[in-house]
């Protein structure tokens, strides 16, 4: 057998050389002018897209704003599907799928947005909205705060938005602590927005901390000492601090500015009238009256914990007798023992009901005097 | 010195241009990259014209007969243009890709392209629900044959370059440009092991990258996270698997029967066959619009969950009928697209009644729209692997692998064996051609060295004197010996160069030395220690028998290449193959070997 030394040349391909050049010259220039062609073409597909997609989108809030949501999400979506670079069309179809009342679909469709676009405001504030509706606080709280600190092409309303939003969701779940965190970084901010100041001073009185809301409306009163909310937001706060009498010279203030209105104003002046009659700490008071109120107060507590505590727990019952009896016998040496043994009593067991009944309106006066005594 | 360098140019050019030619593999190299690119933007432009097209045809708010007349013109206008110019540019375009390989020594005319890339345009423009893939196959394999022939290249690289611009085609087409590499192997070549694999993954390489630079890195759909909600889920996939292979089986069996149909009809009515299609998709897009076009939009609000159950089942019918109709009637454009419109709308069918008895133990319908795609087209297409790939290409979500391929592989079960042939070889076969099966290129009966091995001769000591050696191998018609120390083999030692070394009276050299003399010199261009083993195919101990110019090898065990397990001799593998040379001495014969 002969074996090759070599392996053969490849045979030399038929084309000549010039017509092989000439065939790569004619393909590097067909490359070239597909290039330009192709690029002018995008272009024009691009900018047609994004007009009819801008065209379905306003047709879709106009639709919104007819209150017609079916047709709406259908612009929209179309919207999205054309131009799913522009994250206002898919947050504002997410939206709008919320409105309808699906709120997984809505998270389904703007998760993707978000892995897309992480640092999106509008987008993790429509996801937040989600979860808020979905009663996921947790999650909702999280990208609230994405939403804030996010990126907010538009403009800083939306990043506003998102914290008043924020704001609003943590005093509906009354979390005063993170209420009074995203409360702080703020109440400095819109000096000229006398709306918003006075937002942010009566959310601080929701917060707990109706120190700083003083502070606020205050200093709205220096600039205009004829502005009814701002006493109203005073008397608000005073009645937190417990400085009950500030409380009603606060509001006849702001009567005398107002004195058409009652929505607003009768019901504070009945409370704090309420929590005037009933304080069992306010100065120059007898001691009979002491006495006689710090009965009445217990009385009272009582009456708010068995109430609350006879559905929830039966046991319970038994303790609360006990605690009857002790007022009912009035077993303390002297006035002054009773005064401290009553308060005493309407302490715990308003201890017990805080920890264990949820916040009830009807008890605002118990619960201001409860604050004032703690303090 | 400019003009001297002016002057030596061309010659330099000249010789850099025939040493390219020369040497295949570098130009294989760059004409990969060429035809990708090339075949990349042709499919971007061949996209954009056609959504151009469309938005020409159907402007925003057009009125309801437009869906009527404009499929039912464009099919007029193309069946006109296949009949008198383009005949070959007729549906999908893969089995006329894969004729060309097969069959024609990788011809496709430039005619033939072109009329693919207008006729597709124009039918797609219009309305007729067929898929852009399929064609831009075609384009892109007539592009690479064009090239590879105007190149002036052997029939070899011309069919080599068939499935290169197929690939980069594909990738250009769907943006999955792995899932277009193995397309191209898995369905146009039918061998997963093609040598032109390194080709294709340039190719590919390069058109996504062109069409990433014009149309920027958008995915062909927006799909939403995949979710497992839990494992009893997969139950839920099983269904899936079911009912896309039996719906894969209905599709192909009704639009192989419509176009066997068609084809009976008398040949004069060619031209005016395309219309039937084109009149039906009309009639079922007047009511059904998202009926029209290869509907990718309408699967993408699909895998975003906008489904209801009634509409995904009547789309998922119409589009099975309107298809098969527009095919089958020799409109132009393919199967791929409308296969992964069909699995999805399957798929959120079966999503939607698995979320409405289950709620909290499943997924939304997307997930399933999304995993039905790929189960229609391992059910339509038959290539499971590609549609798992190509599926993990779209989401980029390997969570969906799993549902994916326990969907996939049942379709692709149920669909072998209610329709034995694959589609693309259906259609084939309809026009006469019989193309190569993967099957029939495989060769389970391969001959293994081990049916020839003989059992080892008396090994030659490197230490033994020419004059004994030339005694021991004198009636042997061996013609190469096995040298073997006390460790094992040392090599092997031709029968020739003994004689030789005898007749020049060097009857006391060892056979060590003669050996090193052997392999110093330069007739003997043999390895070390030439072997086989004996798993290895007989083609391959013949292949190292001409690499090493000896007709015995000593056929090794894999633990250790030393320790000889027999030999085998040219002759025994001729006799292995049934050839018998009547020149060639039967060592059997001979009982003193």
């Amino acid at each position: 057998m002969k074996t090759p030394l070599f392996q053969p040349a490849a045979p030399l391909p038929t084309a000549t050389v010039s017509d092989f050049i000439a065939t790569l010259a004619v393909i590097l220039a067909a490359i070239v002018g597909l290039i330009l062609f192709d690029t002018a073409l995008a272009k024009v597909d691009a900018v047609e897209r994004k007009t009819y997609a801008a065209r379905e989108f306003a047709a879709g809030e106009r639709s919104l704003t007819d209150g017609k949501i079916e047709e709406a999400i259908e612009h929209l979506r179309t919207a999205s599907t054309l131009d799913g670079e522009n994250t206002a069309y898919g947050v504002a179809l997410g939206q709008a799928i919320l409105a309808d009342g699906r709120p997984r679909e809505a998270e389904q469709l703007l998760l993707p947005l978000l892995e897309r676009y992480e640092r999106n405001g509008s987008a993790n504030l429509a996801l937040a909205r989600v979860m808020a509706k979905e009663g996921r606080l947790k999650e909702a709280k999280s990208y609230y705060h994405s939403s804030i600190y996010g990126v907010w092409p538009t403009g800083e309303n939306g990043r506003t938005a998102a914290r008043f939003e924020l704001i609003d969701l943590l005093a509906r779940a009354n979390a005063k602590e993170e209420l009074l965190a995203e409360l702080l970084p703020i109440q400095d901010d819109s000096t000229n927005d006398l709306a918003q100041r006075k937002r942010i001073a009566h959310l601080f009185v929701v917060a707990g901390s109706p120190a700083r809301a003083v502070v606020i409306f205050r200093e709205i009163l220096r600039r205009d000492s004829k502005d009814a909310d701002a006493f109203v937001g005073l008397a608000e706060a005073a009645l937190s601090l417990g400085d009950f009498g500030t409380a009603r010279t606060d509001l006849l203030a702001a009567q005398k500015l107002m004195p058409e209105d009652s929505t607003t104003l009768k019901p504070l002046m009945a409370l704090t009238d309420s929590v005037i009659s009933l304080d069992p700490t306010q100065n120059g008071l007898s001691l009979p009256e002491q006495v006689r109120r710090s009965r009445n107060l217990a009385q009272m507590t009582l009456t708010s914990v068995r109430k609350c505590l006879r559905m929830q727990a039966p046991q319970v019952a038994v303790a609360l007798d006990s605690a009857t009896l002790l007022l009912v016998s009035g077993a303390a040496v002297g006035q002054a023992q009773s005064v401290e043994q009553n308060l005493s009593l309407a302490e715990q067991l308003w201890g017990l009901q805080r920890s264990r009944c949820a916040p009830d309106h009807a008890n605002g006066a118990l619960a201001l005097i409860h604050g004032r005594i703690a303090q | 010195m400019a003009a001297i360098k002016i002057r030596a140019l061309p010659a330099r050019l000249v010789r850099m241009v025939e040493d390219l030619r020369r040497k295949e593999d570098r130009l294989n190299l760059l004409l990969s990259l060429v035809i990708g690119a090339l075949v990349g933007l042709v499919v971007v432009a061949f996209i954009l014209l056609t959504g151009r097209l469309t938005a020409l045809m159907y402007p925003a708010g057009a009125a309801g007969w437009r869906r009527i007349v404009v499929p039912t013109a464009g099919a007029l206008v193309t069946g006109y243009l296949l009949f008198k110019y383009f005949p070959l540019a007729r549906g999908s375009g893969i089995p006329q890709t894969r004729a060309a390989l097969f069959i024609h020594d990788g011809r496709i005319s430039l005619r033939s392209a072109v009329g693919k890339f207008v006729c597709t345009a124009i039918s797609l423009a219009s309305g007729i629900p067929l898929g852009r893939e399929g064609p831009a196959v075609y384009i892109g394999s007539g592009i690479a044959s064009v090239i590879a022939r105007r190149l002036g290249l052997s029939r070899a690289q011309i069919r080599s370059l068939i499935p290169v611009g197929g690939a980069a085609a594909l990738a250009a087409a769907f943006n999955t440009p792995i899932a277009a590499v193995l397309f191209s192997l898995e369905e146009i070549i039918g061998d997963l092991h093609a040598p032109v694999l390194g080709s294709i993954v340039l190719a590919s390489a390069a058109a996504w990258m062109v069409l990433h630079l014009i149309l920027g890195d958008s995915p062909l759909f927006h799909v939403p996270e995949f979710h497992l909600v839990s494992p009893g889920e997969l139950g839920a996939y099983v269904v899936l698997g079911i009912v896309g292979g039996l719906s894969s089986v209905a599709f192909v069996k009704i639009l192989l029967w419509l176009r066997a149909r068609f084809a009976k009809m008398p040949r004069a009515s060619l031209w005016i066959q395309p219309v039937a299609g084109g009149l039906t998709v009309g009639i079922l897009g007047f009511f059904v619009p998202q009926v029209l076009g290869v509907g990718y939009d309408q699967v993408e609000r699909v895998l975003n969950g906008d489904v209801i159950l009634k509409v995904v089942v009547t789309l998922a019918v119409l589009k099975i009928l309107a298809t098969s109709v527009a095919y089958a009637s020799g409109n132009a454009g393919g199967v791929f697209g409308p296969s992964l419109f069909i699995g999805s709308m399957v798929g959120a069918t079966v999503g939607s009644v698995a979320h409405l008895l289950f709620p909290a133990g499943t997924a939304g319908p997307g997930s399933y729209a999304l995993v039905g795609m790929g189960t229609a087209f391992a059910g339509i297409i038959r290539t499971p692997l590609t549609s798992v790939i190509m599926m993990f290409e779209v989401t980029r979500d390997y969570t969906i692998i799993v549902p994916l391929i326990i969907s996939n592989l049942i379709a692709y079960y149920i669909s072998q064996k209610l329709q034995k042939e694959p589609i693309y070889m259906a259609l084939a076969r309809q026009d006469g051609l019989h193309l190569p099966t993967r099957s029939s290129r495989t060769y389970p009966e391969v001959l293994l060295v081990s049916s020839a091995t003989r059992e080892v001769p008396e090994s030659l000591s490197p230490l033994m004197k020419i004059s004994d050696a030339a005694e021991r191998v004198k009636d042997s018609a061996l013609e190469s010996w096995p040298v073997a120390d006390d460790l094992g083999l040392v090599g092997m030692v031709r029968t020739r160069h003994i004689a030789h070394a005898l007749d020049q009276g060097r009857v006391d050299m060892t056979i060590e030395r003669l050996m090193q003399i052997a392999r110093r010199s330069e007739s003997d261009n043999s390895v070390d220690l030439p072997h086989v083993h004996n798993d290895q195919p007989l083609s391959r101990a013949l292949a190292r028998m001409r690499d090493n110019g000896h007709n015995v090898l000593p056929v090794v065990s894999r633990a250790n290449a030393r320790i000889m397990l027999g030999i085998v001799t040219l002759p025994d593998i001729l006799k292995t193959f049934g050839v018998e040379s009547v020149d060639e001495l039967d060592y059997r014969d001979h009982p003193d070997l």
